[in-house]
């Protein structure tokens, strides 16, 4: 077991960041609160969100709702063109949506970095589109 | 004049996002000792392009660290019931691992509260380190 390095949110873990109501969102916020004691203790550590799951989800940096989620420190990662065409390459193989696709594309983008963590409410289609990147799964 | 909290966060995230290559030469003062370490470290463990990238590396991830737990502490404030015990941490860190606890929050949980009876600082990693040492000596 190695710690993890990368945190990257599917649709799902956005949402439950967005709102304090959301029946995920204390659950995911612990998830967050990790990344900030381990921050402070100066480990690695980022909280990814890929551009298209942030479409998919709704996120508008601009908007008052995001307020919260504005400002844990979550990094988008754009759907540039080496990014796009792993994405396409996902998408035409599983027939997945584009925002999952994107976000396969970013855990191949980080993977060398160190071990990786999706937190998804959808772990099949996770483990579909990481492969055969080795990711941590974790379910809400 | 006095500026508030809030938007001294606000301004220090706006630059830590900032893209912006350029560099200052500063005065800043530090312990001989610790430059020396510093030079140490990039020349020998080759751990960062030179002193500056590493000195400016470890301040910016303390300033992620400070804005982010700022956040967090704002958060908690407004909404007291979001704040995670122990034992939610403990699970959540395991989770994020992929430790082989993560399936037994039960243990995770019962663990912080025992942790936190002689260790009321400790944190989610000294939770899981107790639990797997816990696990392993009853086999």
């Amino acid at each position: 077991m190695t710690r993890v390095r990368t945190v990257v949110l599917d649709n799902e873990g956005v949402q439950a960041l967005s709102s304090s109501t959301h029946p995920k969102h204390a659950q995911v916020i612990a998830h967050v609160q990790v990344v900030a004691h381990r921050k402070a203790k100066a480990i690695p550590l980022d909280i990814l969100a890929p551009t298209a799951v942030r479409v998919e989800a709704g996120w508008d940096r601009r908007a008052r709702s995001a307020a919260l989620i504005n400002h844990l420190r979550i990094a988008d990662v754009p759907l540039d063109t080496p990014s796009a065409d792993v994405a396409a390459e996902l998408v035409v193989r599983l027939q997945v949506s584009v925002a999952d696709a994107h976000l396969g594309a970013t855990v191949a983008s980080v993977a060398d970095r160190g071990a990786v963590a999706i937190i998804t409410s959808d772990p099949a289609d996770m483990a579909a589109v990481s492969g055969p990147v080795p990711v941590t799964i974790v379910t809400i | 004049m006095a500026v508030k909290r809030p938007n001294v966060i606000g301004r220090i995230e706006t630059l830590l996002d900032a893209q912006d290559d350029r560099t200052v030469g500063t005065s800043m003062r530090m312990p001989a000792s610790l430059r020396d370490a510093a030079a140490l470290a990039v020349e020998h463990l080759h751990v960062a392009r030179s002193t500056t990238a590493l000195t400016a590396e470890a301040l910016r991830c303390r300033l992620e660290a400070i804005v982010l737990q700022a956040a967090l502490d704002s958060h908690y404030r407004e909404n007291p019931g979001a704040r995670p015990s122990l034992g939610d941490l403990a699970v959540a860190a395991a989770e994020l691992d992929g430790h082989p606890l993560a399936p037994r929050p039960q243990v995770l949980r019962r663990a912080a509260e025992e942790v936190v009876r002689s260790h009321p600082d400790a944190d989610a990693d000294d939770v899981l380190l107790w639990a797997e040492a816990q696990a392993s000596v009853a086999g």
